[in-house]
């Protein structure tokens, strides 16, 4: 809901993502904060900011396809892994980040393709466990190719991230590198709403059927909803393998794919910043499990397989409190306070 | 071909297997409408009753009679079920599938993680209930738990195949399958549809754990079966409890056959990929699976 006063003259204005002068300011603060942040932040916060941005790409991408298009997909994590494979092969040839971070994202995309075929033909549940064959394929495959493919059991080692001979391997380098990136796919992710096929995709999330009879290619947008949502997953893998230096499939399970697909719920599915306010919660909420879990390590009591033991309750409490009492996820809870904001001093109804 | 026929006759048990717990699957779709993905850590619960049952309770000086472990186990199956139906599923009647879906997903991290958290991530020996050994048949060699159990998957498929179609209250429980919201305005009680549905899905997951793992260890990992037998359900068509025992001799028998001719080639992976592939190839080509309802879209 918008304050009042405020009304468009044009479709242009209709479809701007920072519709008033406030929120213009308030964004612009938010992008100075996240801009200055090496100046005060610490290596570590630094590191844990740059992989929530990964994450978040991954997590747009899941927007994409899940949010925007109704297709479930448990495979995210798998997609994510193609295309830290991609990135790890192509930069051991020595390519660029920018010729390696185009072709990673349509590796993912291509491949997600061939396992959103039967989406032509089933929907719902039946498509979410062709996903989920794609996920459980992934690591058999990987280990089974020869070693010299792709590093097989042992994992790959990837060279670190140069850009026009600047050394970007550094917490701040690799930090304002994701910061672009993320700045990037979060522009597309939103402006994806209000273009042609945004509009196709949610049609068809919304009502394939009545899609189809106003002459929406039903099958083509389901086909492409996967491909652009495993675009922003590949983008996000090439990130992962220049972060960790390091990819194995041993890092890209099903638990990865249901973390993304969690954090997506939690922050509201159908919600342009459901995304970002998911992967936001969830991070500091596991940040903090981290932090608790380390001091009582040290104080001697529990062990490291009760952290994983209690973040694995944690997170699979919040989807279910989510699913159950909140579908529409932390983006409803903003929305209403917004509004809240915006009409006082009158009440909300 | 006396090497063939070994394997054949091992794929095909294994597969029996298989199929008691995709029947477990199928259990729970046909009395709910709810694909559990958590049915692997469902079968890891029941196994870890049981052990606790047991030799948990011999480790602590207290030896009961196999039979009153096996009741325990079933009292205790038959409360996690309802807790189960209660907290989780009872709240989500008549939401879209893909709620549901979800909370299964979520299910399945919560109950990985509470069993860590009480039974901690060890492997522990689990105890013997079936007759141990293998006997000869000719020149075949056939183990004598697998075939038990084989035997049990198919006697409860028929048994269960009658409930569902030849009860009043299973074909009750066909009208909640097909959708929550008309089922209730029937005056068909969800609520009892869920609860009967989580019962037989723990109990028959139980079930399957015994023969599994009878005699040899458990622990968290074993929950991979869960992912296994998924495959084998949608085959059998995830509304036909019959077919899944088919279904399972079926990919019993194609996963025996890989890994005997097709693993050297493949440096182990055909035997691994198989099942998926065979999942994906019948949601191409007959997503209802073999005895599936098909369901039919029209304006």
């Amino acid at each position: 809901m918008l304050p009042t006063g405020i009304h468009f003259e044009s479709y242009a204005a209709e479809t701007r993502v920072l519709k008033t002068l406030r929120s213009r300011i308030w964004a612009s603060a938010l992008a100075l904060g996240l801009l200055c942040a090496p100046l005060f932040a610490g290596a570590y916060l630094l590191g844990v900011a740059s992989e929530m941005f990964i994450t978040l790409m991954a997590v747009y991408g899941l927007y994409v396809t899940v949010g925007m298009a109704g297709q479930i997909n448990i495979a995210q994590s798998a997609f994510v892994g193609i295309g830290a494979f991609a990135a790890a092969k192509l930069s051991s040839y020595g390519q660029p980040v920018f010729v390696v971070i185009p072709l990673a994202a349509l590796a993912a995309g291509c491949v997600s393709i061939l396992f959103a075929l039967p989406a032509v033909r089933v929907k719902g549940l039946y498509l979410a466990l062709t996903t989920l064959a794609a996920q459980a394929m992934f690591p058999i495959v990987i280990y089974a190719l020869p070693a010299s493919w792709l590093g097989g059991l042992a994992g790959m080692p990837v060279e670190p991230l140069t850009l026009f001979g600047a050394d970007l391997g550094t917490p701040t380098g690799f930090y304002y590198f994701t910061l672009a990136l993320v700045a990037l796919l979060t522009i597309s992710a939103f402006r994806l709403q209000h273009s042609r096929f945004g509009r196709a995709m949610m049609a068809v999330r919304d009502n394939d059927i009545a899609a189809e009879v106003m002459g929406i290619p039903v099958m083509r947008v389901k086909l492409m909803a996967f491909f652009v949502g495993s675009l922003f997953a590949g983008v996000a893998g090439a990130c992962l393998a220049y972060f960790l230096q390091f990819v194995t499939a041993a890092s890209f399970t099903l638990f990865a794919s249901v973390w993304y697909l969690g954090m997506l719920i939690v922050g509201g599915l159908h919600s342009r910043l459901g995304p970002i306010l998911g992967v936001v919660f969830i991070t500091v909420l596991q940040e903090g499990l981290h932090k608790v879990a380390n001091t009582l390590m040290q104080a001697g009591s529990g062990s490291g397989g009760m952290l994983f033991a209690l973040t694995s309750i944690i997170l699979g409490g919040c989807i279910l409190l989510a699913l159950i009492f909140e579908p529409r996820g932390l983006a409803h809870r903003w929305a209403v306070l917004r509004n809240a904001f915006q009409i006082w001093p009158f009440p909300r109804n | 071909m006396i090497k063939l026929i070994q394997i054949l006759i091992e794929g095909s048990l294994v597969g029996l297997v298989y199929g008691l717990v995709a029947i477990s699957f199928v259990v729970i779709y046909r009395a709910s409408r709810i694909v559990n993905l958590a049915q692997g850590e469902v079968l890891v619960f029941g196994a870890l009753f049981l052990w606790t049952f047991t030799l948990g309770l011999k480790a602590v000086g207290w030896e009961v009679p196999l039979v009153v472990s096996l009741a325990l186990t079933l009292a205790a199956c038959i409360g996690f079920g309802l807790v189960l139906e209660r907290f989780v599923f009872r709240p989500l009647i008549s939401q879209p599938a893909f709620a549901i879906f979800m909370a299964s997903v979520a299910l399945l991290i919560v109950l990985r993680g509470t069993a860590q958290l009480i039974w901690t991530a060890e492997t522990r020996a689990f105890p013997a209930i079936l007759p141990e050994g293998a006997f000869r048949l000719g020149p075949f060699l056939i183990s004598t738990p697998l075939l038990i159990g084989g035997l049990f998957s198919l006697l409860l498929a028929l048994c269960l195949h009658a409930f569902f179609t030849r009860t009043r209250y299973g074909l009750r429980l066909a009208a909640v399958a097909e959708d929550h919201r008309t089922a209730m305005s029937l005056g068909v009680s969800v609520r009892g549809a869920i609860a009967t549905a989580w019962i037989l899905g723990t109990v028959v997951a139980t079930a399957a754990a015994i023969v599994l793992l009878s005699g040899r260890v458990v622990s968290i990992e074993v929950a991979h079966i869960g992912f296994k037998a998924l495959p084998v359900a949608l085959l059998g068509g995830l509304e036909s409890i019959r077919g899944a025992p088919l279904a399972g001799v079926l990919i019993g028998i194609g996963e025996a056959l890989a890994m005997a001719y097709l693993d050297p080639l493949t440096n182990g992976a055909a035997s691994g990929v198989l099942p998926y592939a065979v999942m994906i190839a019948v949601l191409l080509v007959r997503p209802q699976g073999l005895f599936g309802w098909k369901r039919i879209e029209r304006l």
